[in-house]
């Protein structure tokens, strides 16, 4: 059974350097305190159990008493105290995905079954954060081995692990060999082995899913999607992503302070014409930062909150003092034509989405020049520096509603806060929905916060996205889930003659 | 030389904006940005840090790459041997049919081969590699099942010269489309100016056959630009073979190259940059030396 990832992984979740294809791999070898369920809710991986104690100041994790590492050794709580006290929270490590813990003050070990996560604020999503990336990796192996993230013979060869499978070998640029872990704690898995073939470009993913040697692939290129609908013995699969487009208005900016404004955006760009065309249809309007793909906690009832209306668009604008004129078109306020610069990273449908939502801006009298830049160089300008006026980009999260670090006041201007929105109110929802882990109390709240972001537009929402995936007739047993959350279900995949 | 290469490149990588991936991806924390800055020495100022490169580099260490925290010379080495393969056949390959093909159309001047091959070459010249390597691959491996699309070796199979062999057909076919044409057109040029000279003329009139005149006397003086060409062909199989690695997913060093660039890994990048220069500077000695072989006029300076 074969996969394609983009390039080389780093076989180490924490590591700075494992990046998307990265935790493909990861997903399968390490496995974490808790998974997603196929419902998204967090499921018992490592840990068997879970509690939040009363104040909701502290998690304790009962661990599965039948865990080994794939070099015999036994899983224990020293383990989950190594990986989060000597490596995720070190302040000078750098570790990927630091900022989803940054409510952890510490992990204690009660006793070699029982670890207990101390908060330095109420964190009712941990359990959610435990399942996204956050593997336990081994004690014994990285103790006294000195930087963890030049520790190749495990982050770029046979790591030890203590997932379904195991690495039999890793040959740069080409591939890494997972063969069964035949001692997982849920039984055998069904395959045999596992590859995961480097192939860096998008047509030669899909001429090897044709020809039968990957089974299962991300369809990256929507357009293709027709193609591949017809093909002999593949099947095109739409699933639900945790992910969604934004258009980021910096809010240094005074124009995108007046809320009219920027609600006069969302009904001028027509984004079901950017779904038909950018995403082949697979997508859905977004009008807050929670997915319907998290069941629990999406109100359905926000999605005809801002349709396509140029005339309301222009409506609101007017209001907010903008009076049209100008031989250019554009509109005016104190002798100022309305337009400004939209930075544009090369990654994904970015471009294309800028380019409609520039000619969608036009038609209500607001001018948008492109400015193309080469990713690396984007992230350095817009993220780093906050040096933009409006930008288009995603955000993917954990599967949990809390998603107080993109939003909070706190993160304005620096963190993960990209328009750099401040509102006590809605930090206020944020906070609350954090302090309550029983999803019946934290409902209504993020019911509430869904229809006040609608309202004040933070980030001026766009679409929901959804991923195909080309999957051969011969694989089985793949639940429907995302390919990213399908990896912890790997050990009941399986392969039938053709 | 090198040691210019590896100043100009060391600084002006430096003063690209961004800065390497690991710090410039969006769900960083400017917290964990700055602990990677330090981690990798990046909060020094680059004229020590290219110092500090330096000092290494006399002793052969080229240092440490920021992607994956592996030696430079380690990352180069996983990768040399399969671009010195893939670039080394399809250069032979060029050499020894393109100077033929060359030759036959230089005497059939204006005749039926003549344009068949320059047409050829031309075709040669202007097909984008991608497009070709896609069509390949639907061809023979898709509708055929002939050859496999990609990669140096089957997965997880014993090392089998068949198996390399077929791996190699495809890439080496789309990487000597470039090259080939350019060898034919040089040899015809060449061996039609060498044949318009007096000496063959001579050599024709004290009635030396034809085979002897064309082989002996004209191809090898035609020979010199040719191989001033075939030199020039080396650093760009050596290092420019990008696309044709990413469509046949070929580990070498274009696309290490390119990751290297993008992923703002200035000692892998300035490590590969010194590689390739050292190539070159090697390539164009053999070149020298060739000229002193077949026109022993040429005297090494």
């Amino acid at each position: 059974m074969t996969l394609p990832i983009g390039a080389d992984p780093t076989l180490n979740p924490w590591h700075p350097n494992a990046f998307v294809e990265s935790l493909f791999v990861n997903r399968v070898l390490f496995g974490g305190l808790a998974k997603p369920g196929k419902d998204l809710n967090p499921a018992p991986d490592l840990a068997a159990s879970w509690k939040a104690a009363d104040d909701g100041m502290s998690w304790t994790f009962n661990l599965r008493d039948n865990v080994t590492w794939s070099d015999g050794q036994p899983f224990t709580a020293d383990d989950v105290d190594y990986t989060f006290n000597q490596i995720v929270l070190k302040p000078d490590a750098g570790a990927n995905g630091r900022g989803n813990f940054s409510a952890v003050s510490d992990v204690k070990v009660v006793d070699p079954k029982t670890a207990v996560f101390n908060l330095s604020r109420p964190f009712a999503a941990l359990p959610s954060y435990l399942a996204y990336n956050a593997g336990i990796l081994p004690k014994h192996v990285f103790a006294g081995a000195g930087d963890p993230w030049a520790l190749n013979s495990f982050n770029k060869g046979t790591p030890v692990s203590t997932g379904p499978f195991k690495v039999q070998n890793f040959t740069s640029g080409q591939s890494v060999v997972l063969t069964r872990n035949d001692s997982y704690y849920a039984g055998k898995p069904l395959l045999d082995q596992l590859v995961f073939k480097v192939v860096a470009d998008a047509n030669t993913q899909i001429a090897q899913a044709l020809s039968g040697e990957l089974q299962i692939m991300i369809l990256d290129n929507k357009a293709a999607v027709d193609r591949l609908k017809g093909a002999r013995g593949l099947s095109v699969q739409p699933r639900t992503l945790v992910q969604y487009y934004w258009l980021a208005l910096n809010q240094t900016d005074p124009r995108f302070h007046d809320v009219r404004v920027r609600q006069a955006i969302e009904y001028a760009i027509d984004r079901n014409a950017i779904i038909q065309a950018i995403e082949k249809g697979y997508g859905t309007i977004a009008n807050s930062a929670i997915v319907p793909a998290l069941k629990t906690y999406y109100d359905s009832s926000l999605e005809n909150r801002y349709p396509y209306d140029p005339a309301k668009a222009s409506a609101l604008l007017a209001e907010a003092g903008w009076a049209a004129s100008g031989p250019d078109g554009l509109l005016q306020k104190d002798g100022q034509p309305f337009s400004f610069t939209m930075d544009v990273g090369q990654r994904g449908v970015l471009q294309p989405t800028n380019e409609l939502i520039q000619q969608n801006l036009k038609k209500v009298g607001i001018g948008a020049d492109l400015n193309a830049m080469e990713w690396n160089a984007y992230i350095q300008k817009v993220v780093v520096n906050r040096d933009y006026a409006a930008t288009v980009n995603w955000w993917v999260y954990p599967n949990d509603p809390d998603v107080l670090p993109y939003y909070a006041s706190s993160a304005a201007g620096k963190g993960f806060n990209i328009p750099g929105y401040q509102d006590a109110a809605l930090d206020d929802l944020l906070a609350q929905g954090q302090k309550t882990s029983d999803p019946a109390a934290r409902k209504p709240i993020y019911t509430q916060m869904q229809a006040y972001m609608a309202d004040k537009l933070p980030y001026n929402f766009l679409w929901y996205p959804q991923e195909i995936d080309v999957v051969s007739d011969t694989l089985q047993g793949v639940p429907d889930l995302n390919l990213r959350d399908a990896m912890h279900y790997v050990q009941e995949w399986s392969l039938k003659k053709s | 030389m090198l040691l210019i290469v590896s100043a100009i490149t060391f600084f002006m990588i430096n003063l690209a904006p961004g800065g390497p991936s690991a710090l410039m991806r969006f769900d960083v924390t400017p917290e964990q940005r700055e602990a990677l800055t330090r981690r990798f020495g990046l909060d020094q100022p680059v004229p020590v840090r290219y110092l500090q490169w330096l000092a290494g580099a006399l002793h052969g260490d080229l240092g440490t790459s920021l992607t994956t925290q592996q030696p430079v010379l380690d990352r180069i080495g996983e990768r040399l041997p399969n671009t010195l393969l893939l670039s080394g056949l399809a250069l032979t390959l060029s050499i020894v049919v393109g100077i033929p093909m060359g030759i036959a159309s230089a005497l059939r001047r204006g005749k039926p081969t003549d344009y068949t091959l320059s047409t050829l070459s031309l075709l040669g010249l202007s097909i984008p590699a991608f497009w070709f390597g896609i069509m390949l691959i639907l061809t023979f491996s898709v509708t055929l099942q002939w050859l496999p699309s990609s990669g140096v070796a089957t997965t997880g199979a014993d090392f089998s010269l068949k198996d390399r062999l077929q791996h190699l057909i495809m890439p080496t076919i789309v990487l000597s489309t470039a090259a080939l044409p350019t060898v034919v057109r040089f040899t015809r040029s060449a061996m039609l100016e060498v044949l318009g000279q007096d000496y063959i003329r001579t050599a024709t009139a004290k009635g030396l056959s034809r085979t002897v005149v064309t082989y002996g006397h004209a191809l090898r003086n035609a020979l010199v630009p040719v191989i001033s060409v075939i030199g020039a062909l080396v650093p760009r199989l050596v290092g420019g073979a990008v696309v044709t690695e990413a469509v046949f997913g070929w580990p070498g060093m274009g696309r290490l190259a390119v990751e290297a660039a993008n992923g703002r890994d200035y000692p892998l990048v300035v490590g590969i940059t010194v590689v390739i220069a050292a190539i070159v500077i090697l390539t164009s000695l053999l070149v020298d030396l060739a000229y002193t072989w077949i026109d022993p006029r040429i005297r090494l300076a």
